[in-house]
């Protein structure tokens, strides 16, 4: 079966007005302008097959938008090509348009002023949704979430939430082949980022939706992704699965402590006694990430038993953050 | 229904422009208000014209009715563009604010899309005074009221209206190369208040920048010659439906061109 | 010293003005054109009136009157109700009041970048092509120094209508309906656009008893009366200060009892 997003050897550049600072500058630029290029996206190739819940990943200005919005189509590679479904995205922008549907973190796509029914109605309009499509799509709604009172309440009445969550929902309407959510959790407390991840892995599951999240919460990363992708200033860093990766930092440890005082000034002085170490902490605990290669964590253990007392410990794998947080600094080994 | 035909078109444009008319009565404090402002508007619109021309019985030949007529008629002519395509005034403020982008999503026309999304209510205001001065003017010159004169005025107003829709656009349209497109907007939107004067006043250098370049004026003076003055009807009057059209299609590619080339960062 | 906070606004609003390029240019062709109309339409009413002198003013009066008045409005001219309108609207005003200085003041100090632009880039050439074009018709004596005095009070008490009116958003959501009434109203009965001295009887008292004509008509008319009467300049500096310190005071008192509504409903 031909995957359902090709990309080969895609790059695109920007020229981009470089201001000149000051008074004099401003002056300067009255009469003159110059331009630098900027290369967003370079030389990056990925294949993605239907059905895929892709996360990708990326420092913030890591070329993720750009990528994105070559594949939906919206903006043109300046060299090699991508296929989404099968045809030129930005060759063929509206029928491409009939096949996926996007979402974007903060900018809802619905209406505002009008109630959640009405909009789907419009899109079911837009995208020529058959009435038994449609009806199918609401039942399964129903079933997996909690839409009747949402969906006779006007867009700028819900909270961030429910508007996120109406978003997905409206994406996921006229059945695409590919959804892609950018940053679907932001700003959402913890039950809601819950909720979500759970309504987008039934619908990838009923649907075999492919589905693309770009994300900076490693929560929707775990519970969602089995592959991720990683670039940075435009360049592919990793393209594989979650545990593939893991494995890179199979040598890694995460130690996590309660010691007796206040938790937050005991990691405090935990981090000025472990400077070479990554200590973080949460609500709960005190984490230190240990490189099983260079200390052990036993010898860790004991240096810091020397000035606190120890609780509680527990011993872990390295969590899916501090890959990131890692391959952000370092790069792939 | 067929994708791409002019019922499922229509159909959309309906179910989404009454989305917006819906919202807007629910602000209905800035109803009211915009309303008694457009109101307002048209009133010293009179005022001025009645204390420019009180003093005088004709300019170039143009008799005090005959103005009054020009007047009503560019009224008339400039509700589709006030009304149907008032959205082109938000359009740099989504393009910046990367907002467009979610015009570009959908399997549908992009201009077409993004227009529909406005109507501006107020401008039916404009309307029913433009509507009132022409018949007032028209009785008061004796036109008659034969259904041939009656056509004449339907086509040529929908012609007349094109200009300006094709110079706002246009002017709308520089937001996705510019940053400053709101002055070039705002200056286009000017014209509008040209256009109420027969080009006759003008040198022939004018006349020609006038009529070719900034089509000023074909909003109201050319259109309306076929119906004032009948017996005299220069050959553009009667071209200025195919020319309309020209330049509204031209419009529409430059916007086109605009909003397809948009990558959501601002220009 | 306190000064440098002012200083630092202004500059910095000088840069962002200069980053204008294209909206300067595009402004220049507004006026050039706006200008080009005025001139063949009063052309064509004078030639049609019969008699050099209308209203007491000859031609060229009248078009020196005009193309002053267009230089002064756009020296002039702050978009301040839209500013605060949005401010207010999207609850940034918040942020604004956090500032270590008056919001009125504030406010005004970062549009004072813009007038020493358009001073430099609009005024004075115009001001300087009149005089020349004109061989003198503009009288350079004393009137200057009164002409400037009359700006800087007419700057104030554009600047407290502008306030009052943008204050007005606080109680309402209807931004433009409110702008469009203060713009037309001004517009018209300031002398902007019709000189005064063409209105008829009743309206033209009325006109000269609101403070409207003090912004546009009084300082116009000052530069240039080459004789002026002492008592007629006393009375029109002297009615200008009235209300400049009129609308000063009204604007601060309505500002501050708006602010409670403000901060007692959050923005």
């Amino acid at each position: 079966m031909p995957a359902i997003i090709e990309i080969k050897n895609v790059t695109k550049e920007f020229r981009v007005l470089n201001r000149r600072e000051g008074l004099k500058g401003s002056i300067k630029d009255l009469f003159s302008r110059n331009y630098k290029t900027v290369r967003a996206v370079d030389n990056i190739s990925m294949t993605i097959e239907q059905g895929e819940i892709v996360g990708y990943l990326g420092p913030n200005g890591a070329g993720k938008s750009t990528t994105i919005k070559m594949m939906t189509g919206v903006l043109e590679p300046t060299s090699g090509e991508i296929l989404t479904n099968g045809i030129i995205p930005y060759a063929n922008r509206a029928k491409n348009a009939q096949e996926i549907g996007v979402v974007f973190g903060q900018r809802s796509q619905l209406w505002w002023a009008l109630p959640l029914v009405e909009s789907f109605r419009i899109l079911k309009d837009i995208y020529q949704i058959s009435d038994e499509k449609y009806d199918g799509m609401l039942e399964l709604y129903k079933s997996l979430v909690d839409i009747e009172p949402l969906l006779h309440k006007p867009v700028r009445q819900m909270s961030l939430g429910q508007r996120t969550l109406s978003d997905i929902l409206a994406a996921f309407l006229h059945d695409p082949k590919i959804v892609f959510l950018d940053e679907p959790t932001i700003g959402l407390d913890v039950s809601m980022k819950s909720k979500i991840r759970t309504l987008i892995q039934a619908l990838n599951r009923e649907k075999n939706t492919t589905v693309i999240l770009t994300t900076h919460d490693m929560g929707d990363v775990d519970a969602l992704c089995r592959r991720i992708v990683i670039i940075d200033k435009g360049k592919m860093l990793y393209d594989n699965d979650i545990e593939h990766l893991k494995s890179f930092f199979g040598s890694y440890r995460t130690l996590k402590i309660r010691t007796v005082g206040e938790l937050a000034s005991q990691a405090e002085s935990i981090k000025k006694e472990l400077p070479e170490f990554s200590v973080t902490a949460d609500d709960e605990w005190i984490s230190v990430l240990v490189d099983e290669e260079r200390s052990k964590v036993i010898d860790v253990l004991g240096q810091l038993q020397k000035s606190h007392k120890i609780k509680d410990m527990q011993l872990e794998e390295i969590s899916t953050e501090e890959v990131i947080k890692k391959i952000y600094e370092e790069g792939v080994v | 229904m067929k994708r791409n035909s002019l019922s499922f078109y229509l159909r959309i444009y309906f179910r989404i422009l009454a989305q917006d008319i819906k919202s807007k009565m629910s602000y209905r404090a800035d109803f009211i208000i915009s309303t008694v402002g457009m109101i307002f508007t048209n009133i010293a619109g009179f005022v001025s014209f009645w204390i420019l021309f009180r003093s005088f019985p004709s300019i170039n030949g143009w008799g005090y009715y005959e103005m009054l007529f020009l007047y009503g008629f560019s009224l008339v002519a400039l509700t589709p563009v006030q009304c149907l395509f008032d959205n082109n005034w938000s359009l740099r403020m989504a393009v910046y604010s990367g907002d467009f982008i979610k015009y570009c999503f959908r399997p549908i026309n992009i201009f077409f899309y993004y227009q529909s999304e406005v109507f501006d209510i107020k401008g039916l205001g404009q309307l029913a005074f433009g509507i009132g001065t022409l018949i007032y003017s028209w009785t008061k010159i004796g036109l008659g009221f034969t259904p041939l004169i009656l056509l004449k005025m339907i086509v040529f107003l929908v012609t007349a209206s094109l200009f300006m829709i094709a110079m706002q656009n246009a002017a709308a349209a520089t937001c996705f190369w510019i940053i400053n497109s709101f002055y070039v907007l705002d200056l286009v939107t000017r014209f509008k208040d040209y256009a109420k004067y027969p080009i006759t006043i003008f040198s022939p250098v004018f006349r020609f920048i006038f009529t070719f370049l900034m089509p000023i004026a074909f909003i109201a003076y050319y259109p309306s010659l076929v119906i004032l003055r009948p017996g005299e009807v220069p050959l553009l009057s009667w071209l200025s439906p195919l020319i309309g059209a020209f330049f509204f299609w031209l419009s529409y590619r430059i916007w086109m061109h605009g909003a397809l080339k948009y990558n959501g960062t601002g220009s | 010293m306190n000064l440098k906070k002012y200083v630092t606004l202004t500059k910095a609003g000088i840069i962002e003005s200069l980053q204008f390029r294209l909206g300067t240019f595009v402004l220049a062709v507004g006026n050039i054109l706006y200008l080009i109309v005025v001139y063949y339409l009063w052309k064509a009413i004078y030639a049609s009136a019969g008699s050099e002198t209308v209203n007491g003013m000859t031609f060229s009066d009248t078009l020196i009157y005009l193309v002053l008045a267009t230089a002064l409005f756009n020296f002039m001219e702050m978009y301040t109700v839209w500013e605060m309108g949005r401010s207010i609207q999207s609850g940034k005003i918040v942020l604004e009041l956090l500032k270590p200085m008056k919001y009125r003041s504030y406010l005004f100090w970062t549009y004072s970048g813009q007038f020493v632009t358009n001073f430099f880039f609009t005024f004075l050439p115009t001001f300087i092509a009149v005089a020349v074009v004109t061989h003198g018709a503009v009288h350079m004596g004393l009137n200057l120094l009164f002409f400037v005095i009359s700006v800087i009070m007419a700057i104030s008490l554009n600047y407290s209508i502008n306030f009052i009116v943008g204050t007005i958003c606080v109680y309402t959501e209807s931004i433009w309906g409110i702008n469009i009434m203060k713009q037309v109203i001004v517009l018209l009965l300031s002398g902007a656009t019709i000189p005064l001295a063409f209105f008829p009887e009743p309206l033209r008292t009325i006109a000269y008893y609101l403070p409207f004509q003090s912004i546009y008509n009084a300082p116009l008319s000052i530069l240039l009366d080459a004789h002026p009467d002492p008592k007629e300049l006393a009375a029109t500096l002297g009615t200008q200060l009235l209300w400049c310190i009129l609308t000063a005071l009204i604007s601060k008192l309505f500002w501050k009892v708006s602010l409670r509504r403000i901060t007692v409903n959050g923005g």
